[in-house]
């Protein structure tokens, strides 16, 4: 890893073995704070300088979700195996009045080294609270059993792998070997949250609910990067549609993959369904989900930078418009709503095997 | 032909429904029920509780994607206002209280379906034109819609407007659509006001379309209540005579008579105006049994159970022995000097009305047999606190008595529901050193620490369940008249005996009358030191 790294924000550098005594003395240092936990909120990440803008990020997540974090980055190229480790602690004033903390380990790891890691990890958990696991970028092979089964929520987003069949490989493994005990969250799904809401929502309308059994054509605008999220929702309408994937009756759409890419299913009634998504690189990460009937239109959609997003029903010279909140764009105010909603994550489960096919 | 916006098909019934299927994007989304767009027309559109809480609430689901698209909002009131004009104060307000900011866009969204109807509430011409004004909404949006009526005038015209609506057929069934009716507190006055009223909303909409609020319910912690018995297998073994020595549930109010809330609560006093809904409301969830689900009957049933279980206080000797009343004088809070009651603004000087309340509570069912709950709330005492606590029994003392300073009390479970919403627990810990000295430590949960982002305010909650046709947490009938009856006999010993249980008083600042620690003292036990 080519650079000087960063270590701004970390707090105070310690010894290994002294880190539990000094967090200790941190808290002793200050009555006036209390010290709350709710988790252990482990943030991984195999770029050595994001081990800065994730404490930043922690700072900020702290303020709904208070924990003990764990910040490791692996600097896996660096010549020499070596661990450096810091201790600071995040306090925000809850209702104006008490300073509420939570206390965080940043490690910086460096050189490869499977077992220095698992036991950085093993080491500096709070007993009994819930350990959730954020990974960040490509699952790497130190995403192993003895590593994920202690975990009891997986986050990664599928947005930022290179290689998404490969990626989810490894986590439905992962899921099988622990007997479906880690609960798994791609932000790639979160993305799209309020979407989904918004048309569950819209559908409960007369006219859309009868536009439902006329469906002809889905559209999805996306960013090229969202290609997980995108698919991920068009996986969501047809599943819960209950509509058959072309895939399975040996049906294909002509795709570009400049522009988008297309498929075709087909509706309980038999009906031909098209489902087009649009790569937009200047609209916002998700910017439009249409669903779209002879006589009617359901349109979820999103401008670049707001935090709304415009619903609207039109049938025959009338439209019912409507706005509702979006998701967050960037990915710790996806984490934080992820966190927020907590759950098995069932919903997310189902959708998967439908994913896989489209992906 | 026009369609039914209910039904979304001409004969009323829903697609969904004629397919034999439920809209398929709803499944495995949202785990509660699912709010129904409707038009909400408040009566008493003008006062505080509209500005302060119900808009409040209704702009805050709205920020939060909760509220249905295609909802619409009419203010019902005497006052000579435009829309315009009310939108405005509505803004304002809103800006003041809302628990999640006020976002110009959002309020745009809400206020765009916000209007105002000035009519008298004995006006028959008011609710015609209140009629006619929801079809053509309806027609706008292509056929009927659901209707929900918010009944948050002064209770005097409760009974006009609920017969009102009946007249001018608001409350009229309609196929493939519903009308409910929310009604605030105080659901009457008495067991026999009360038996009225119920007749009277009865009469105009049927019990499963009618929601008596008690907004104590929709406050996360008392939600918690059954989370807490139910969900955790440490405690349910333990939630009983064998082991809890007493429950008392305390709600303290700093604040006296301010604003000009003498008016009402000289009328109404501490017992009517807090235990005969809420605290007898708390009382029921902590002493319920296991409902067999979570069904909105399912779980009043077992709530009013326990209501219909307390032993009655029927004789002025029953209640002089089991009820403290109280009234403060005037003293000191925060620094600050306070009247008494009776020089408060708009209290009768020669007041009988109590500010204070202390009731011992008797629950003769197999669970709770012998175990008193305490009850107490007043006003202009030390600070504004709500809880409940568990008194736990005491460890036999056969193995510390030789310890210096013996065992200290036995555990206590705190329920905190406001402010500071969380849960305690009190154990006793060895204090370090070479003597065996041991003394109480808590551990606590507080929701603001542990959840940073705030709760859904109490009227947010209740709101969506309206919509969504679940009354879980709102009070039947049978719950109010027995609540009723078990406070109407404690009003008729003090009001109309020969012999009335005397009136004690109090410091304001202070925790009450001594008598009312007198009756826990009695048995061994005192008030929990909030």
């Amino acid at each position: 890893m080519s650079g000087k790294i960063s270590t701004e924000g970390l707090g105070m550098p310690v010894e290994i073995a002294a880190i539990d005594g000094e967090l200790r003395k941190l808290w002793e240092a200050d009555e006036a704070s209390t010290n709350a936990s709710l988790m252990n909120f482990l943030v991984y990440t195999e770029d050595p300088h994001e081990l800065t803008a994730n404490s930043k990020m922690i700072q900020k997540l702290t303020r709904e979700h208070a924990c003990r974090a764990v910040l490791i980055a692996m600097d896996r190229k660096a010549p020499k195996p070596s661990v450096a480790a810091w201790i600071t602690a995040h306090c925000h004033l809850a209702h104006g009045k008490k300073s509420i903390c939570s206390e965080q380990i940043s490690f910086l790891l460096s050189g490869y080294s499977f077992g220095r890691f698992r036991n950085t990890v093993f080491a500096h958990l709070n007993s009994d609270l819930p350990l959730v696991f954020w990974w960040q970028g490509e699952i790497s092979d130190l995403f192993e059993e003895r590593l994920y089964s202690i975990l009891d929520r997986f986050i990664f987003d599928s947005s930022t792998w290179s290689n998404p069949t490969e990626g989810f490989a490894k986590i439905m493994e992962a899921r099988e070997q622990t007997n479906d005990h880690m609960v798994t969250q791609d932000l790639s799904w979160t993305r799209s949250y309020h979407y989904r809401l918004a048309i569950a929502g819209l559908f409960d309308d007369p006219a859309a609910e009868r536009s439902f059994f006329e469906i002809e054509e889905v559209n999805i605008v996306a960013q090229k990067s969202q290609r997980t999220s995108a698919l991920l929702l068009l996986a969501w309408v047809t599943e819960q549609a209950g509509w058959k994937t072309g895939l399975e009756l040996g049906l294909t759409a002509e795709t570009n993959p400049e522009n988008g890419e297309s498929f075709l299913f087909e509706s309980k009634e038999g009906r031909n369904i098209v489902a087009k998504i649009t790569w937009d690189d200047d609209g916002a990460p998700l910017s439009l989900l249409s669903i779209k009937s002879p006589d009617c239109e359901v349109k979820v959609s999103r401008q670049e930078g707001t935090s709304h997003l415009c619903q609207a029903i039109c049938t025959a010279g009338h439209c019912l418009n409507v706005s509702g909140p979006a998701d967050a764009d960037d990915p710790e105010g996806l984490v934080a709503d992820q966190l927020s909603r907590g759950g098995k994550n069932s919903l997310f489960l189902r959708m998967l095997p439908r994913f896989l096919k489209l992906l | 032909m026009r369609q039914n916006r209910c039904s979304g098909i001409a004969n009323g019934t829903k697609e969904w429904q004629v397919r034999g299927v439920s809209n398929p994007f709803r499944e495995d989304l949202v785990s509660r029920n699912l709010p129904e767009a409707c038009t909400v027309v408040i009566f008493g559109a003008t006062g505080d509780l509209t500005h302060r809480k119900l808009i409040p609430a209704l702009y805050n689901q709205a920020a939060d994607g909760e509220l249905p698209a295609g909802v619409k909002i009419i203010g019902f009131a005497r006052r000579n206002w435009t829309d315009e004009f009310f939108r405005e104060g509505l803004e304002k307000l809103n800006r003041e209280v809302s628990r999640t900011g006020h976002d110009e866009e959002v309020w745009a969204s809400l206020a765009s379906n916000i209007e105002y109807h000035q009519s008298e509430f004995q006006d028959d011409d008011g609710y015609r034109r209140l009629a006619e004004r929801l079809d053509a909404i309806d027609q706008e949006r292509g056929g009927k819609g659901n209707r929900l009526f918010y009944v948050a005038s002064a209770p005097e015209y409760f009974d006009d407007i609920l017969l009102h609506l009946k007249r001018a057929g608001l409350s009229d069934e309609r196929e493939g659509c519903w009308s409910r009716v929310i009604v605030e507190k105080p659901f009457g006055t008495t067991l026999a006001t009360a038996q009225h009223l119920n007749e009277v909303v009865n009469g105009t909409f049927e019990e499963k379309d009618t929601y008596r609020i008690d907004h104590y319910l929709g406050k996360e912690t008392a939600q918690n209540i059954m989370v807490l018995r139910f969900a955790n297998a440490i405690f349910e073994p333990m939630w009983n005579k064998q082991f809890i020595d007493h429950v008392q549930i305390t709600c303290a109010e700093h604040l006296g008579m301010e604003g000009g809330r003498g008016g009402y609560y000289d009328q109404a006093g501490a017992l009517r105006d807090m235990v005969q809904n809420h605290l007898l409301q708390l009382l029921s969830l902590v002493a319920m049994e296991p409902p067999t689900d979570l069904s909105a009957d399912g779980v009043r049933d077992e709530k009013v159970k326990v209501i219909r279980s307390l032993r009655q206080w029927d004789t002025p000797e029953l209640v002089a022995e089991n009820v403290t009343r109280g009234q403060y004088t005037s003293g000191n809070i925060n620094g600050k000097e306070v009247p008494g009651y009776c020089e408060e603004d708009r209290v009768d000087p020669e007041s009988e009305t109590e500010a204070f309340v202390a009731v011992r509570c008797m629950i003769d069912t197999w669970r709770w047999s012998g175990v008193p709950f305490y009850v107490r709330v007043g006003k202009r005492l030390p600070k504004k606190a709500t809880e409940i606590s568990i008194h736990f029994k005491e460890t036999p003392s056969v193995l510390f008595n030789a310890a210096p300073g013996g065992v200290p009390d036995g555990n206590v479970l705190v329920i905190r529901i406001q402010p500071d919403e969380g849960i305690s627990f009190r154990i006793n810990s060895k204090l370090p050193g070479t003597t065996l000295r041991m003394e109480p430590v808590k551990m606590d949960f507080h929701y603001s620490s542990s959840f940073g982002k705030s709760s859904p305010e109490a009227y947010e909650r209740l709101l969506l369940d309206a919509m969504a046709g679940d009354a879980t947490l709102f009070a039947r009938r049978d719950e109010v008249e027995e609540a009723w009856r078990f406070v109407d006999n404690i009003e008729n010993a003090w009001h109309e005996s020969d012999n009335p249980p005397l009136m004690a008083e109090f410091p304001a600042g202070s925790w009450g009358p001594k008598e009312a620690d007198e009756m826990l003292k009695s048995e061994g036990r005192k008030w929990r030191r909030l």
